[in-house]
């Protein structure tokens, strides 16, 4: 299913930002929240993995139900999975897109990855695990 | 020991009303702060001394190897981008821009990727601001437009608008009137007195209605705008106009979202055309504790204040072209520098490949995503915990932040400093 991904600021991931090789940090970060009636489409229980792919990837995240948002749109707490498949196109203003793209869900089988798996599949070398 | 109005050196709100428990080198406890401050006040896990990566392993090296590798680095570089600035104080800023004046480099900061559109709009229609005790004492209405304080600014709220005194409203709970305009139900709209839900994109079209209403164009209105009703528009449109004192407070959700600079244009122009029938101001909700002042550091040192590009030999500005992702995704720069942020959790995939294939030194007490990048990362004081400096509060007031406990970590300032005289040293002719 296409949904918009819409990216922010939320309390637990202020919280964990000053400790990004934490699992907390991982956990908040790779949660995509989303309306029930669209989990309830795609089949989805709380806390069930999905691949969600973007224009220049994809990433697996946690499902969360959320009463925050609108069917057809998901939320994600900004950080490394949701950048993982963002454009880096800014129309010439210098920021990309970080509210406007659309994405594509389905479940999957396959657990996130850790922030430093992230990284390393990109050619970094994690320092604390 | 406890000290009394430490400075939180987390969001833009720099909340100086903190009180810090120390025992020896650590926080013990932390009262007045909101959970972000508290946890960035008890942070562990800081990097011991800084690092080298050497093929596929990391080791431990001393602050003078690193400084000096930082200072090669940088003077052999052709195009070295200096990244970062809103995570330290301002007088760190100063260095990092002679730094890059020095080498011909761009120094560019997160505004780019938070409130930099916001500049942009600003820089065409200017800014009827004001300082946030202005707002505390006077706001009977205040609209926070994309922007979800509850939480990222936590305080905001209890600080200075919905849960604050105000020195000229008899009752501020009951008087000051909170309108919350976003594409979700968040937190904050629940406890707002109307909560305006736009349809994601629509901001633009709803700015534009309200400033029809407002110019009493009101039959120009159709049914619904941008998921809106025509009835809900004029109801907040007539809030603002019968307001003694409105205040617009804008977040992310408006820079981010289609139209970036140009959203903000129109919030502005809204507010302006309030001001023809009562007193109405428009501020950014800064994130970083001191983005905001290295907006404010690198205009009065280079006329500009973020995306500055010295490879002429002078500053020259044009966001897009000499900002720090589109320089990264164009894979253009040969060499970066990251000082108070993380921009491999930040930004996006295609930049983090470019900094995967450069040289990069990093200043930052803890390991981070950016770390995984790193050829050196050097571990520094935390400013308003173990540093002191200048910050600068969303509204523009600059707060010198509190050193709580003292260690043995040299401050960002200390560090650039250095790595400055070494670069002047080897420039010399």
């Amino acid at each position: 299913m296409k949904f918009l991904m819409i990216t922010g600021r939320t309390v637990n991931q202020g919280v964990t930002v000053e400790n990004k090789t934490s699992p907390e940090y991982a956990a908040e970060t790779s949660t995509c929240f989303m309306h029930e009636f669209d989990m309830m489409e795609l089949g989805l229980d709380d806390g069930d993995a999905i691949r969600v792919t973007g224009p220049c990837g994809d990433v697996v995240m946690r499902v969360s139900a959320s009463v925050e948002v609108e069917m057809g749109t998901v939320f994600v707490p900004y950080g490394p999975y949701a950048n993982h498949i963002l454009s880096a196109g800014t129309r010439s203003t210098g920021m990309p897109d970080f509210k406007s793209h659309m994405v594509e869900i389905e479940p999957t089988d396959e657990a996130p990855k850790l922030v430093h798996e992230l990284m390393e599949d990109l050619g970094g070398l994690a320092y604390d695990r | 020991m406890i000290v009394k109005d430490a400075v939180c050196p987390f969001c833009g709100c720099l909340c100086d009303d903190i009180e810090v428990e120390v025992e020896g080198d650590r926080v013990v406890a932390v009262t007045n702060a909101c959970e972000l401050g508290t946890t960035k006040f008890m942070g562990e896990k800081r990097l011991k001394n800084p690092i080298q990566r050497v093929g596929d392993e990391w080791k431990d090296i001393t602050y003078d190897e690193a400084i000096r590798y930082a200072a090669d680095m940088l003077l052999s570089a052709e195009r070295p981008l200096l990244y970062g600035w809103s995570g330290t104080h301002g007088e760190a800023q100063c260095v990092g821009v002679h730094m890059a004046e020095l080498i011909h480099g761009v120094i560019d900061n997160t505004s780019s990727v938070c409130h930099g559109p916001s500049i942009l709009a600003i820089q065409e229609v200017g800014h009827p601001g004001c300082t946030l005790g202005v707002v505390k004492n006077r706001a009977d209405l205040v609209i926070y437009w994309g922007s979800n304080p509850i939480d990222a600014h936590p305080r905001h709220l209890s600080r200075y608008t919905r849960y604050a005194e105000g020195f000229f409203l008899d009752n501020a709970f009951r008087d000051r009137k909170v309108i919350v305009v976003d594409v979700r139900k968040t937190e904050t709209a629940n406890i707002a007195d109307e909560f305006v839900q736009v349809r994601p994109g629509g901001d633009y079209a709803i700015l534009s209605a309200l400033r029809a209403i407002v110019q009493g164009k009101t039959e120009t209105i159709p049914r619904t705008v941008a998921g809106v009703t025509r009835e809900q528009l004029i109801r907040v449109a007539n809030l603002c106009k019968s307001a003694k004192f409105g205040a617009v407070y804008f977040g992310l959700g408006l820079t981010m979202t289609p139209g970036k600079y140009k959203n903000i244009r129109n919030a502005i122009e809204l507010v302006s055309e309030l001001n023809r029938h009562t007193k109405f101001t428009i501020s950014a909700m800064r994130g970083h504790y001191n983005v905001y002042g290295s907006n404010e550091v690198n205009t009065w040192m280079t006329g500009y204040p973020f995306g500055i590009d010295f490879s002429r030999g002078i500053a020259f500005y044009n966001p897009g072209e000499t900002t720090a992702v589109d320089i990264l995704a164009r894979k253009e720069c040969d060499a970066a520098l990251i000082v108070g942020s993380d921009p491999a959790a930040h930004f996006p995939r295609r930049c983090l490949e470019h900094l995967a294939e450069i040289p990069i030194v990093q200043l930052d007490p803890y390991p981070n995503a950016t770390t995984a990048f790193c050829n050196v990362q050097i571990p520094v004081a935390v400013t308003g915990i173990d540093a002191e400096g200048t910050a600068y509060r969303m509204d523009g007031v600059p707060i010198r932040t509190r050193r709580v406990l003292w260690s043995d970590y040299l401050s960002d300032e200390e560090v650039l400093s250095r790595m400055y005289a070494l670069m002047q040293e080897a420039q010399q002719p």
